[in-house]
C-alpha cells in the first residue's frame, strides 16, 4: 500500500466529501509529543518553538496526519487572569481562578499576542506552519466558553451557579466566547486550523439540560465565527456525550470529535450531519497490549469508515503523555491498514 | 452599516493580515449574498486571504492585494476552485479537462449542459502559491525530465487526484505548441487516462493558402471534440455554441476594458497581480463562467469608479513596462510594483483567449480564426509585436521577460525577444523554484527600477 498523498491533501479531500486513499489518522497527540521529543512538559508549554519542534518530531516518528497544538484547557482563563502552577514535568495546575480574585465585571478580554501563554501558542503555530504547513494541517485547539468559564471560576461553585446563578454563569460564557474569538482569529493569521475543545462540557460531568443551557451556545457562537471563514470546523468533547448526541446537531459543528460513545451508535445518530473522529479508549493505549491495540483499532475503523461523510481515526481522548510510543505505531500502523481506501 | 468600510477605503493594496480585520467587518448576509453553481448552502465563497493560508497556500502570508471587495471576491471565487470541481462532479456535472490549447475548446464545451471545463495546466501556480515542491518533486518520481518546467505539477495532480476530480473527458493539444507540455500530456495518458488528441497547426503567413487551409483543419478537430462531447452526454444542438460564444466574447471584452483602463490610467486603478488573475480567467472562468462574468463586471465598475476619481493602488510616478511570459512566481508580480514599476502591457502567451470571437461567421470558423491568434504556435516577431508598438509609441518604457526554469520556449526566445526589443531595457529573469526568490534577484529588479527611472 503505497501512500500517495500527504496529510494536507487527504485531509483538504475528506472536508470536501472526497473519498482520499485512507481515512485520516488523527490521534490526539498533544502534550505526548514531549515525551516523543524527549524534552519536559514544563519547556513544552512555555516554550512555542519547542512545542513545534516537538510536535514536528513525533508526527515523523509516528507518520499521522495532522498537529496539533495543545497543552492543556485552561490557556484562555490563565491570559484572563486566573493563576496555574508549572510543575516541571506535568502539565499546568490550576492554583487560584480568576473570578475567587476579582469581580466578572473586572474580566477583560486577553490580548493572544501578549497575554500570558497565548503568545507560546501562536509561535507555535508560525513555526510548525512554516516548517511543515504546505503538507501537514496545524490543528490549535481551542477551549470552547464553558470549559474557560469553569477555568476561570471554581470548578464546584461553577457547576453550583448553573442551578443558583444561571445569568452569571451566561455571562461569563458570553465574555470567554469573545475571548476565545480573539484567539482564534490570531490563531488563523498564524496559519493554525481552530478545533474547538470542551472537555468540561462532557456528559461526565455536566447534565444534558445544562449542556444545552450553558455549554452549546458558546460552542455555536465559536462555530458560527469559524464559519465565517468557510472553515469546516471540528469538536471535540470528552467522556461520554451519549445523553446529548442529538444536541451535537445543533452546534454547527462540521467534524465531531467523540469520546465514550458507542461508535456505531454515534455513525447511525450523527454521521448523516457530520464528520465522524475517534473514539479509541486512551487507556488501553496506555497500558494495553500491541496484540489486541491492533485488533480493536482495526475493528473501530472498520466500522468508523462506514460514516457516509467521512471519518477521522483517532482516539477518544489525549494521548496519554507517557504512553509508549510503541504503542502509539501499533495504533497508526492498524489504522492506516484498516482504513484503506483504493483497491 | 459596516461593510460600506469598502466604499469609503482608499484604494491599496493590503496584506493578509489586513484582510482579515477588514473581513471582521464583512456582514454575514453579504458572505452568503455569493455563491458558486448557485448553491447558497455549500457554495459560499466569499473568504479572506487567510482561510487559504491555514489551508496550505502558504505565499499569502506575504503576498499582497487589491483592498476592493470585489478583488476580494475574486480571490475566493479563484482559490475555491479546486472545491468547486469537486463540488461539480457531486452534483452530477460533467467535468472536463482541456490541456494545451488555452481558451478555444472550452467554448466547445460550454456549448453542451451541465458540462465544466478546466485546464489542468493552471495548477502550475499551485507549488507557488502553497511554496511547496510537493508536486514537482512527485512529477520528478513519476518520471518527468528534472529539466522541465512548472508545468510538471499538472501530471502530479493526475497521479494524486487531490486537486481536481477524474475528468469524464480529456481533450489534449498538441502539435505546434510547446513540446513539452505533450511530454506531459503523454505521460498523463499513460497514467490510465484516455484522452482525444488534437493536433495544432503551425501559423505560416507565407503559406499561400493561408489561413483557409488551417481553419478548415481547425473546424476538422473542433468536429471531433464536438463528437465526443455528443457521445458523452447525448446531446447534440450546434445553437448551443452561439450563447457560448457570447459568453466568452462578454468576458473577454469586459477583460480588454478592464486592461485598458488600468494601462491608461494616471494613477494604475488595479494592482498587476489582480489584472494577472482577470486575464487568465478568460481562459475558462475558472470553472464557474456565469458567476466570474459577474466578478468580472464587479471588478469593471470598481476600476471604473476609480479611474473616474482618479484614484488608484500605486503611486503616480510609476514607471510603465511590458511583461512578457507569465510571472509562475505570483509574489514576482508585487515586487515589481514595490520597487516603483507598473504593468501596461503583457504577453502571457494566452492572446487565442483575448481576442473577440468572431459572432456573425459559423461557430467553429470563428473558434478556429481567434485560435490562430496564439502566440506559441507563430514566430516570435509575432508574439511581441504589440509590445514593440507600445515601445514605439513610448507607453512602453522597459520590459521584463520572466523565464522558466526547464522552460525549452523561454530558453530559446529570451535572446530573440531581448534584440528585437533592443530600443528598450528588457530585464530578463529566471523564475526560481517555489520559496526561491533571493535579495540578489529583488536587487536586480530594483536596478532595473532605477535604470529606467
Ligand atoms: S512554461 Fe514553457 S515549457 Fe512549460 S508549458 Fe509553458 S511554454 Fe511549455
Amino acid at each position: 500500500m503505497t501512500e500517495i498523498l500527504n496529510p494536507r491533501e487527504r485531509f483538504g479531500l475528506l472536508v470536501i466529501d472526497e473519498k482520499p486513499d485512507r481515512c485520516n489518522i488523527i490521534p490526539l497527540i498533544t502534550s505526548h509529543a514531549a515525551t516523543v521529543a524527549g524534552i519536559k512538559l514544563k519547556e513544552y508549554y512555555t516554550d512555542g518553538e519547542a512545542m513545534a519542534k516537538a510536535q514536528i518530531t513525533a508526527i515523523e516518528e509516528y507518520e499521522h496526519d495532522a498537529i496539533s497544538i495543545f497543552s492543556e484547557v485552561g490557556i484562555i482563563a490563565e491570559a484572563m487572569g486566573s493563576e496555574f502552577n508549572y510543575p516541571d514535568d506535568d502539565l499546568p495546575v490550576l492554583r487560584i481562578p480568576a473570578l475567587t480574585k476579582f469581580d466578572i465585571d473586572k474580566l477583560k478580554i486577553p490580548d493572544p499576542n501578549k497575554d500570558s501563554r497565548l503568545p507560546v501558542y501562536l509561535e507555535a503555530i508560525e513555526y510548525a506552519y512554516s516548517a511543515v504547513g504546505d503538507k501537514i494541517p496545524i490543528l490549535a485547539y481551542v477551549p470552547a466558553p464553558f470549559t474557560t468559564g469553569m477555568m476561570l471560576s471554581d470548578p464546584n461553585q461553577f457547576l453550583l451557579d448553573t442551578i443558583r446563578n444561571p445569568e452569571q454563569i451566561k455571562k461569563i460564557i458570553e465574555i470567554s466566547l469573545e475571548a476565545a474569538i480573539e484567539f482564534s482569529y490570531e490563531i488563523i493569521n498564524a496559519g493554525g486550523l481552530p478545533i474547538l475543545v470542551d472537555p468540561l462540557a462532557s456528559g461526565s460531568v455536566i447534565s444534558p439540560k445544562a449542556y444545552q443551557e450553558f455549554a452549546l451556545p458558546g460552542e455555536q457562537g465559536l462555530i458560527k465565527f469559524l464559519h465565517r471563514y468557510d472553515f469546516d470546523v471540528i469538536l471535540h468533547i470528552c467522556g461520554d456525550t451519549t445523553p446529548i448526541l442529538d444536541l451535537l446537531l445543533l452546534t454547527g459543528a462540521d467534524l465531531i470529535s467523540l469520546d465514550k460513545v458507542e461508535l456505531n451508535l454515534a455513525i447511525e445518530r450523527l454521521a448523516p450531519k457530520m464528520r465522524i473522529i475517534g473514539n479509541f479508549n486512551t487507556t488501553k493505549l496506555g497500558f494495553g497490549s500491541p496484540d489486541g491495540i491492533a485488533s480493536q483499532v482495526r475493528e473501530m475503523v472498520k466500522h468508523g469508515i462506514k460514516a457516509e461523510k467521512g471519518y477521522i481515526a483517532s482516539t477518544g481522548c489525549e494521548v496519554p503523555i507517557r504512553a509508549p510510543t510503541g504503542n502509539v505505531k501499533v495504533f497508526i500502523s492498524a489504522a492506516k491498514e484498516a482504513g484503506w481506501f483504493l483497491d | 452599516m459596516k461593510s460600506t468600510w469598502f466604499e469609503v477605503a482608499r484604494p491599496q493594496k493590503i496584506d493578509l493580515n489586513d484582510w482579515s480585520q477588514h473581513f471582521r467587518l464583512v456582514r454575514d448576509e453579504q458572505i452568503k449574498e455569493f455563491n458558486y453553481y448557485h448553491n447558497p448552502e455549500w457554495g459560499i465563497y466569499l473568504s479572506p486571504p487567510a482561510t487559504f493560508m491555514v489551508y496550505g497556500a502558504r505565499e499569502l502570508k506575504r503576498l499582497k492585494f487589491d483592498n476592493s471587495l470585489a478583488s476580494l471576491r475574486m480571490w475566493g471565487f479563484v482559490f475555491n476552485e479546486s472545491e468547486r470541481l469537486f463540488r461539480a462532479k457531486q452534483m452530477g456535472k460533467r467535468v472536463i479537462a482541456t490541456m494545451g490549447d488555452l481558451g478555444t475548446v472550452p467554448v466547445i464545451i460550454m456549448a453542451f449542459p451541465n458540462c465544466i471545463p478546466f485546464y489542468p495546466e493552471c495548477i502550475w501556480w499551485t507549488p507557488f502559491f502553497k511554496e511547496s515542491t510537493v508536486l514537482l518533486d512527485t512529477a520528478t518520481e513519476l518520471g518527468i525530465p528534472e529539466a522541465a518546467c512548472f508545468s510538471k505539477a499538472t501530471l502530479a495532480a493526475f497521479h494524486k487526484k487531490a486537486y481536481f476530480p477524474k475528468p469524464d473527458l480529456i481533450f489534449a493539444s498538441t502539435g505546434a505548441s510547446c513540446d513539452d507540455y505533450s511530454c506531459i500530456m503523454q505521460l498523463v495518458n499513460d497514467l490510465g487516462y484516455e484522452m482525444l488528441w488534437l493536433e495544432i497547426p503551425f501559423r505560416r503567413h507565407n503559406d499561400e493558402q493561408y489561413p483557409d487551409r488551417f481553419e478548415e483543419y481547425l473546424i476538422s478537430e473542433y468536429e471531433r471534440v464536438w463528437n465526443k462531447m455528443v457521445e458523452l452526454t447525448v446531446i447534440n444542438d450546434k445553437t448551443g455554441l452561439i450563447p457560448s460564444i457570447k459568453k466568452a466574447n462578454r468576458l473577454r471584452s469586459l477583460a480588454e476594458r478592464i486592461k485598458q483602463l488600468t494601462y491608461e490610467a494616471p494613477i494604475t486603478p488595479l494592482p498587476a497581480l489582480e489584472l494577472m488573475t482577470i486575464e487568465f480567467g478568460n481562459l475558462y472562468g475558472y470553472a464557474d463562467l456565469d458567476e466570474w462574468l459577474d466578478i468580472v463586471e464587479m471588478i469593471n465598475e470598481t476600476v471604473a469608479k476609480r479611474v473616474e476619481k482618479g484614484i488608484g493602488v500605486l503611486k503616480q510616478n510609476a514607471i510603465p513596462i511590458a511583461w512578457i511570459t507569465p510571472s509562475a512566481d505570483p509574489l514576482l508580480l508585487n515586487l515589481v510594483e514595490d520597487c516603483g514599476l507598473r504593468i501596461v502591457g503583457t504577453e502571457y502567451v494566452i492572446n487565442q483567449a483575448l481576442v473577440p470571437i468572431e459572432e456573425n461567421v459559423e461557430p467553429f470558423r470563428a473558434l478556429a480564426r481567434s485560435f490562430m491568434k496564439a502566440s506559441l504556435i507563430g514566430s516570435t516577431q509575432e508574439r511581441i509585436k504589440r509590445i514593440i508598438e507600445g515601445v514605439k509609441n513610448e507607453r512602453i518604457k522597459g520590459v521584463l521577460v520572466t523565464n522558466m526554469l526547464g522552460c525549452s520556449h523561454c530558453a530559446m526566445e529570451t535572446r530573440l525577444i531581448e534584440k528585437m526589443l533592443s530600443k528598450v531595457p528588457v530585464l530578463s529573469i529566471d523564475v526560481p523554484v517555489p520559496f526561491g526568490i533571493t535579495e540578489q534577484l529583488r536587487t536586480r529588479i530594483a536596478a532595473f527600477a532605477e535604470t529606467l527611472r
